[in-house]
């Protein structure tokens, strides 16, 4: 082959890798956006039922169509960006900050062995950065607000965030070492040497740590004291409207996602089950993904929320030490055997 | 499975002052007598002390070794912090630092100093730096109620930042030459035809310079020293003035002496105007100051200016000469300050040089005691300060330096005339107030070392300067 | 041919890409669907209905910075953590034990906040 044809099928080969790409992460994302449109249905139908209520039933049979009424409604409000806000580009900026950060960990979450965007080999790592760079939106909405409430609900967003997400960063690390691998499709097949194919066993501390840190890093009750409505109105995003308001909505039901996803490959052995169900290769992997997030909405619907004080002293109190004693003991154990 | 592991024997004096230092900080709330931690700081260095006499050998894939050249150094440092710790008690009590925090923090800048002088890599040498600077830097703004406190301290950070930051970029070049950060294997290389005149080796050695200027407090990289020396405690300022700086003649040794010395060339070109305007700088500062502690705080950058020039020497001798000046320095001043620190009370500062005024008819003993420190730092005869300057001056003049001696000889003459101020001022002048003298037993006892120190080393300096010889018989091939 | 390390992490970038789109189309049909009914009061920061007074921007309480400041403490550890998880299996007894020499060092550290009230929020 010569060489202007040598760069051609490299030219090819690489349009190609790409609109295979393209059409992979549209697939993703848009399955994952129909996934968070119809958790906003489940979780108010499932909250009601679980308050004796009936929950939406208006619109479409059993209420059905509710989440499309939803959007046809925020996406014909008015937008209003208040007149106090100074930092009109910040204020833009923000709720697309985290809704592109909280979604696009979805590329390096495997679903399947041969179904994930992108199988890269720091994939956690991209998770973890992602879902931190998310409160980046929430503390930049909360300050180009202007106002006491947002200001507030950044200020305590921020400081959440950051200290739930070195507890969830070290309780991932237990994982690591029994993986050996960053790599997600590594950490699932390694997960086969383990019992009942997963590390939510062996890891159970990890794993305890984990869901709480990951319920606070997607601001969900009991840990929603960024948005706390009570006190805060609607915390950092208060002067949003319209679709603007949707778009962070919409992240923190992505960040809810990905991080069951994340909890599903990491802890719960992927897309692995008791027996394999031919045909749907997903099967098991959709199926613990669902139940966590029932799992989310099922914490909701239960417990109070907690005060601040003590959702700091949770982090930094209990969380942490556990998180370095799980990983102590885990290298421990690996040692001995 | 324990026997897998590598010994680290070397590393032991270190070791134990972390962890003691760490238990320290940590059970300061459950403590009420914080003399305690006195206690128990004089007595981990003493065992620390006899640690490092006892220890040898290289650690950490040899880029840490506890040969002799360190272990003089170590004894410096150690010394330093027995004394700084007699010190404290009294005075720290008086402004309101005594808790067991201060007491840690002099251990963790202990114990980097100790990584720099034994380091046989720069990345460990950058590392014991930044342990020992950012502990002083703390230390410096304990007083953080008083304003000059937190200027001195907040200057001092911003300034050691920056010299930080030269002294990584510094790394960095020679790192970019040689492929390396060990010292042995970099003085093997900068050995190797044209090597010698790279513009990047030069510009290398000048960082270090700057680095190690700053660290030393070297007119022009001294303006932080004054406000830092003034705002700090006392205590503080006496640590300050000894243990930084010995670090910082520790790690150029290892970094000019022992991996740049086939380069000595250049190094010694940057280094002699810095030592002579250092020299007359200091010395001609000093004469308006009118605060004891800036007084002293110019003086410690004469003396920095004295004892570079044993490095300046680049021979077995004058490194000799400079760690004898150091060993020597420690007792100065240290003593000096311990003086100063007698006259605080809780609502007087007694840092002015008028406070002095006729001491000897109020407190003849602790008038002498000052006058015996004076004389010392002048450089008068019987006393450690004039053997120090003799071994440097004599080093630097083998070495081929006759006009630097000259000019340091003449530095030293303008020199005297602020230290003489006081003694006129102590024993010329009559009282104009009664001063309070706050003298407790541990300050005594740190006076009776600094004076005794000083006086039989001034006669007899024989064992420390032939103990300073041996030492750096390894550092020069 | 075989996909080059550096072009697998494109498709991240082309998700996000998606995201963003997305997130502006709905925006820009928001505003050509919305209405525009401007009035002043409806510009105004919300303040439970009233006017909103006094500065927005103002002091808050330091512990805010601590947390920011352990943050970066621990986060560093966490960096350093893992590639010592990933390659513990190679590395054996010896590193094991260096690290939790370090997770020591660091639990000093963070007991001494701890004891002087860094995570106390009353």
């Amino acid at each position: 082959m010569d060489v202007q044809g040598a760069y051609n099928a490299a030219n090819h080969f690489l349009l190609k890798y790409l609109g295979i790409s393209l059409f992979k992460a549209l697939i993703v994302v848009v399955i994952a956006l129909l996934h968070v449109a119809y958790i906003t249905y489940v979780e108010r139908k499932v909250i009601g039922r679980m308050q004796q209520r009936l929950g939406p039933n208006r619109v479409g049979p059993r209420g059905l169509l509710q989440p499309i009424a939803d959007v046809l409604k925020l996406i014909t409000k008015e937008d209003i960006i208040p007149s106090s806000v100074d930092s009109r580009w910040v204020f833009i900026i923000a709720p697309f900050i985290s809704l592109v950060a909280g979604a696009t960990s979805l590329a390096v979450l495997p679903i399947w062995e041969h179904f994930v965007v992108t199988n890269v080999n720091a994939s956690l790592l991209v998770v973890l950065a992602m879902s931190s760079l998310s409160s980046f939106g929430v503390i930049l909405a909360g300050w180009a607000s202007n106002s006491r409430y947002s200001f507030l609900g950044g200020l305590r967003a921020g400081a959440q965030v950051v200290s739930y997400e070195i507890a969830m960063a070290l309780s991932l690390v237990g994982v690591m070492m029994l993986a050996g691998s960053m790599n997600l499709v590594e950490i699932v097949k390694a997960q086969i040497a383990s019992p009942f194919k997963i590390y939510a066993i062996p890891q159970i501390i990890g794993f305890f740590v984990f869901m709480i840190a990951a319920i606070a890093e997607t601001n969900r009750t009991p840990f929603d004291l960024p948005e706390a409505e009570t006190e805060l109105v609607a915390g950092y995003f208060v002067e949003y409207s319209g679709i603007r308001f949707a778009l962070f909505y919409l992240a923190e039901y992505f960040g809810m996602v990905v991080m069951s996803m994340l909890a599903v490959v990491c802890f719960l052995g992927g897309w692995y089950g008791p027996f394999d169900i031919p045909g749907i290769p997903m099967f098991w992997f959709l199926l613990k993904l669902y139940f966590l997030i029932f799992f989310y909405i099922w914490v909701r619907a239960t417990l109070p929320r907690y005060r601040y004080d003590q959702l700091m002293g949770l982090g930094w109190k209990v969380l942490i030490p556990l998180s370095l004693l799980n990983i102590v003991i885990t290298g421990f154990i690996k040692i001995l055997v | 499975m324990w026997s897998s592991l590598p010994s680290f024997v070397a590393v032991y004096p270190e070791i134990l002052l972390v962890v003691v230092a760490s238990i320290m900080a940590l059970a300061d709330r459950w403590v009420k007598l914080k003399d305690v931690f006195a206690w128990i700081t004089i007595a981990t260095s003493v065992i620390a002390l006899i640690m490092v006499f006892a220890v040898e050998g290289a650690v950490f894939g040899n880029s840490y070794a506890a040969d002799t050249y360190g272990l003089f150094f170590k004894m410096i440092f150690l010394l330093a912090l027995i004394m700084v710790t007699l010190v404290s008690p009294g005075y720290n009590r008086m402004v309101g630092i005594h808790f067991g925090e201060y007491y840690a923090l002099l251990m963790f800048a202990v114990t980097g100093m100790m990584l720099m002088a034994s380091s046989k890599d720069l990345i460990l040498l950058f590392l014991g730096l930044e342990l020992m600077s950012l502990s002083v830097y703390v230390l410096a703004a304990l007083l953080y109620s008083d304003l000059r406190s937190l200027e001195g301290a907040m200057k001092y950070f911003l300034l050691g930042a920056f010299s930080s930051a030269f002294l990584l970029l510094a790394i960095t070049f020679l790192y970019g030459l040689t492929g390396t950060t060990y010292i042995d294997v970099i003085a093997k290389k900068v050995f190797y035809p044209g090597l010698a005149d790279n513009t990047a080796l030069l510009l290398s050695a000048a960082l270090f310079v700057v680095a190690f200027g700053f660290k030393v407090a070297l007119v022009p990289f001294h303006m932080w020293s004054p406000d830092a020396y003034e705002g700090a405690p006392t205590s503080v300022t006496a640590f300050m003035a000894v243990g930084p700086k010995a670090a910082g003649f520790a790690a150029m040794g290892r970094v000019f002496i022992e991996a740049l010395y086939n380069a000595r060339v250049d190094w010694v070109e940057y280094l002699i105007p810095l030592a002579l305007v250092t020299m007359f700088v200091g010395a001609i500062l000093a004469v308006v100051q009118t605060n004891i502690k800036r007084l002293l705080a110019y003086s410690s950058i004469t003396h920095a200016g004295y004892a570079v020039l044993g490095i300046i020497a680049a021979s077995r001798e004058g490194m000799a000469a400079t760690m004898l000046y150091l060993f020597l320095y420690l007792f100065m001043t240290i003593g000096a300050f311990s003086v100063v620190t007698l006259f605080r009370q809780k609502d007087f500062l007694g840092e002015e040089i008028t406070d002095y005024q006729g001491l000897s008819k109020t407190h003849p003993w602790v008038a002498l005691v000052m006058l015996i420190f004076l004389f010392s730092l002048v450089g008068i005869p019987p006393t450690a300060g004039f053997i120090g300057k003799f071994f440097v001056f004599k080093a630097a003049y083998e070495a081929g330096h006759h006009l630097l001696v000259i000019g340091a000889v003449l530095a030293s003459a303008i020199a005297a005339y602020p230290y003489l101020r006081i003694v006129m001022l102590m024993y010329m002048k009559e009282p104009e107030k009664d001063l309070a003298v706050n003298v407790t037993p541990y300050v005594f006892a740190g006076l009776i070392i600094s004076v005794v120190g000083v006086l039989i080393l001034g006669v007899y300096p024989e064992p420390v300067i032939n103990f300073a010889r041996t030492c750096c018989a390894g550092l020069i091939p | 041919m075989e996909i080059s390390l550096s072009l697998k992490y494109i498709p991240i970038l082309i998700t996000a890409l998606i995201v963003f789109v997305i997130g502006l189309a709905m925006v820009i049909i928001n505003q050509v669907l919305g209405p525009k009914r401007p009035y002043s009061e409806k510009y105004l920061a919300y303040e439970c209905g009233l006017p909103p007074t006094g500065e927005t921007r103002h002091r808050f309480d330091i512990k805010f910075y601590a947390i920011a400041i352990l943050f970066a403490v621990f986060d560093v550890e966490a960096v350093f953590l893992y590639p010592w998880a990933i390659t513990f299996d190679q590395i054996g007894f010896f590193a094991y034990i260096e690290m939790v020499v370090f997770i020591a060092l660091l639990l000093v550290a963070y007991f001494y906040a701890w004891i002087r009230g860094g995570f106390q929020w009353d």
